[in-house]
């Protein structure tokens, strides 16, 4: 019996055309906890823990009876990680596996990108629509447009909450905005509706305001980290936090392309663009104390921004700490030591522009 | 390093050596634009309308071979680029950006007009974007759509059925590309690209590989492997920078009948040849001497790469009538064919039965980490084959951390007990 929803490796897939084609989405995330079925089949070093993961239940049968798995192409890691569990399956490996999809959205800026990306997006659409047997209209997918840009305007109220004078930790909030991919967005509207109402009750948090950037974050750990040295993070780069919700999809004559042109906009992972993360985080800068920068092992990408985030750090004067620690793991004690100089310095420094 | 066994090998170092300084001379005296490319870029465009071009990992391997690979690279982690990021395709650029803490080989690079990199790797679209800032140059990327129809036994179809290789949308999206780039080649050289030119490049591509293609029966079929692997590269890649060209094809030539009459002659690499190994994954540029050390010890002869394996496989396409498509259909998936299940696992296997191999060696790099995708697939497919394999770990191009002594010590334990000597 298969189940009404379908796993997506990274949030960057429509949720609005999962919705209309009659299925939930679920996020795979990472986690602490072993994936010895997956490290059998899979280098070290080269796939992130919430690939691991994903892997780790195509191989023991826990995605059996999900309607598809739609693999973004987010990272080098997750096209990787299609053609392996396609191979599983034609080879045997994995014996009770859902149909997997690769949504072949390209971020680049070639001339010929949006033709791709929209051909693409029907493709997905047509995919999941021959699954549920429902093919959704143009109509059907305004509305979930519509329904989905109101979960997104109440999830920008959460982060204005966040923004210049903070009301709320990022380990409260972060979660709060993760939500959007896979809660149904009325449910979400009416959630992030009451959070607003009593984070705005609240009293503005006075400690150094931290970015959070490098590599995204899926959780919270490096958030209560920080936050334990009395900072509050009022940003994160990445899908699951500040990028969430991000702008409006725009309703028009053909929904699809509207989908195809917001998520290869506005889609955060290893293939965004250099110069817009680059834009991101330096308009983040202006409202922030001090920047974090993760770097975990698996990194392939985010590290080479790094140099020239530095730099403009330097020129700004902003203190920041580089972890290379896995975002699963709790820092060690060597990374609070770093965290609790960066706070220290962010606090004289907030202090002397007090006066 | 071993001494040169051919005399194609002499030939062909002094060919790059001359060719790199006739590309300074063109680029500093007479002003003339030139390129720098991604390995798997289609440099018979860039030919054709008069902008030569540099291969990154050409280039790479040149610093690598001449040991300044280490002062460039200690340059890139006092810059806070951390260690677990690719250093084979950034070495380059690392003798670019940092260009005053190591001696680039020949001169160094000239700053380009162009570079134009497939955007495989997720690194690619970084290393190149800095890259080009660092030169204040123009960067042209042909992004790389994912495949999710890969066919068997790709090297049989990419020659005669090329469109079914490749899916219909993948292979419009790379000819557009393509096209796009050709726009930007014409305005920088000031020459249009002569379609007919196209197809008549192509085709002599195609009288190029047919000979590799031979030199590889050759190599399969002799009682003993009469070229060095070393050697092999050699004489194969600097001939695929400029593929197609008359230089090539005489060359390509020259090295065919040299190793047809050591064949003929019965002269062998390694005479008294026990041990027949394939090394799986780019080369190890800063140690090629690994390469011909079990020859005397162990009678161990390094026997096939993918360098000349992949040129007739990877590059032959028949049925010219529209060049730019059977152009985009062998641009479109190079990843997919050398590193990705099931098309590489399945190709090498071929290639070690054809080959008689007797063991195999296996590059787990240590920072490239696209390259070591795939990697398990095809341990376990050579070992369900018959053929034992050891896998070895090293950085390509950074020999920083190469431990030389510990790995010949690997392959001489895995010789004795492995492979039966």
């Amino acid at each position: 019996m298969q189940e009404p929803y379908v796993v997506a490796s990274w949030p960057a897939v429509p949720v609005e055309i999962v919705r209309a084609a009659g299925f939930r989405a679920v996020m795979a995330r990472g986690a602490s906890a072993p994936t010895p079925a997956a490290d059998a089949h899979l280098e070290p070093g080269i796939f992130p823990n919430r690939l691991r993961h994903l892997v780790e239940d195509a191989l023991t049968g826990r995605l059996s009876r999900v309607a598809r798995i739609i693999i973004p192409r987010t990272s080098d890691a997750d096209y990787k990680c299609f053609l392996y569990l396609r191979e599983f399956v034609r080879t045997g490996v994995a014996t009770a596996l859902a149909p997997v999809v690769l949504f072949d959205l390209l971020q680049s800026r070639g001339a010929d990108v949006r033709n791709h990306d929209v051909a693409r997006t029907r493709a997905l659409l047509d995919a999941l629509a021959s699954c549920s047997g429902r093919m959704p209209s143009a109509d059907d997918l305004r509305r979930e447009i519509t329904r989905a840009n109101a979960a997104r305007a109440a999830a920008r109220r959460l982060v204005a909450l966040r923004h210049i004078v903070p009301r709320a930790t990022g380990t409260d909030v972060f979660p709060l905005l993760a939500a959007f991919w896979e809660v149904d967005p009325d449910r979400y509207v009416e959630m992030a509706s009451e959070a607003v109402s009593r984070i705005a009750a609240r009293p503005p948090l006075t400690g150094p305001r931290v970015l959070l950037t490098g590599a995204p974050v899926e959780g919270q750990i490096l958030h209560e980290a920080i936050e334990s040295h009395g900072a509050v993070v009022v940003a994160e780069v990445g899908p699951w936090g500040r990028g969430a919700a991000g702008d409006d999809v725009r309703i028009d004559d053909d929904p699809v392309a509207a989908l195809a042109d917001k998520y290869q906009a506005d889609s955060i992972g290893a293939r965004t663009p250099v110069d817009s993360l680059r834009r991101w985080t330096e308009h983040m800068l202006d409202d922030v104390d001090a920047v974090v920068v993760s770097l975990p092992p698996d990194d392939a990408v985010f590290g080479w921004d790094y140099p020239a985030l530095r730099d403009v750090l330097k020129a700004r004067r902003i203190p920041h700490v580089c972890l290379r620690g896995d975002q699963y793991q709790a820092p060690t004690a060597a990374d609070h030591v770093q965290l609790g100089a960066m706070v220290s310095a962010a606090s004289q420094m907030q202090e002397a522009r007090r006066g | 390093m071993a001494d040169k066994q051919l005399a194609a090998t002499v030939a062909e170092s002094a060919f790059q050596k001359q060719w790199f300084a006739d590309l300074r001379r063109r680029v500093f005296d007479e002003r003339q634009p030139y390129a720098l490319l991604q390995a798997d870029v289609p440099f018979e465009l860039f030919d054709l309308v008069d902008v030569p071009a540099v291969s990154n990992q050409w280039w790479a391997s040149i610093v690598a071979a001449k040991r300044q690979a280490p002062q460039f690279l200690d340059a890139m982690d006092a810059d806070g680029l951390h260690g677990d990021l690719c250093r084979y395709c950034s070495l380059g650029y690392a003798s670019t950006r940092y260009r005053s803490a190591g001696d680039a080989p020949w001169g160094g690079l000239p700053t380009p007009r162009l570079l134009c990199a497939r955007l495989t790797c997720d690194c690619i679209h970084r290393v190149f974007e800095l890259w080009a800032d660092a030169f204040g140059a123009e960067l042209f990327e042909i992004d790389h759509p994912g495949a999710g129809d890969l066919p068997p036994r790709w090297w049989e179809l990419g020659r005669h059925r090329w469109r079914e290789l490749v899916e219909p949308h993948r292979l419009a999206f790379v000819v557009a590309t393509l096209e796009k780039l050709v726009e930007r080649l014409e305005v920088i050289s000031g020459r249009r690209l002569d379609r007919e030119a196209l197809r008549d490049r192509l085709e002599k591509v195609n009288q190029q590989e047919e000979i590799f293609d031979a030199v590889r029966r050759l190599i399969a079929t002799a009682p003993e492997c009469p070229v060095r692997m070393t050697e092999q590269i050699t004489n194969v890649m600097a001939t695929q920078w400029v593929r197609g060209s008359e230089w090539a094809l005489a060359h390509a030539r020259a090295f065919h009948d040299e190793v047809q009459q050591r064949v003929e002659a019965g002269v062998a690499a390694c005479p008294g040849e026990r041990v027949r190994l394939m090394w799986i994954g780019v080369g190890l540029w800063h140690d090629s001497g690994f390469y011909t050390a079990f020859e005397s010890s162990h009678r161990a002869v390094f026997v096939w790469s993918m360098y000349l394996a992949f040129g007739p496989d990877g590059y032959i396409r028949y049925g010219l009538d529209d060049p730019m498509a059977a152009l985009a259909s062998r641009t479109a998936s190079f990843n997919e064919y050398l590193h990705n299940p099931p098309w590489a696992a399945e190709w090498i296997v071929h290639q070690a039965l054809e080959h008689r191999i007797d063991g195999a060696l296996v590059l787990r790099p240590r920072s490239m980490k696209p390259a070591g995708t795939g990697r398990l697939f095809i341990e376990r497919a050579l070992e369900d084959a018959g053929i034992p394999v050891l896998p070895i770990a090293a950085d390509v191009v950074d020999a920083r951390e190469w431990d030389a002594d510990g790995a010949r010590a690997a392959v001489r334990s895995f010789l004795e007990t492995r492979v039966g000597q």
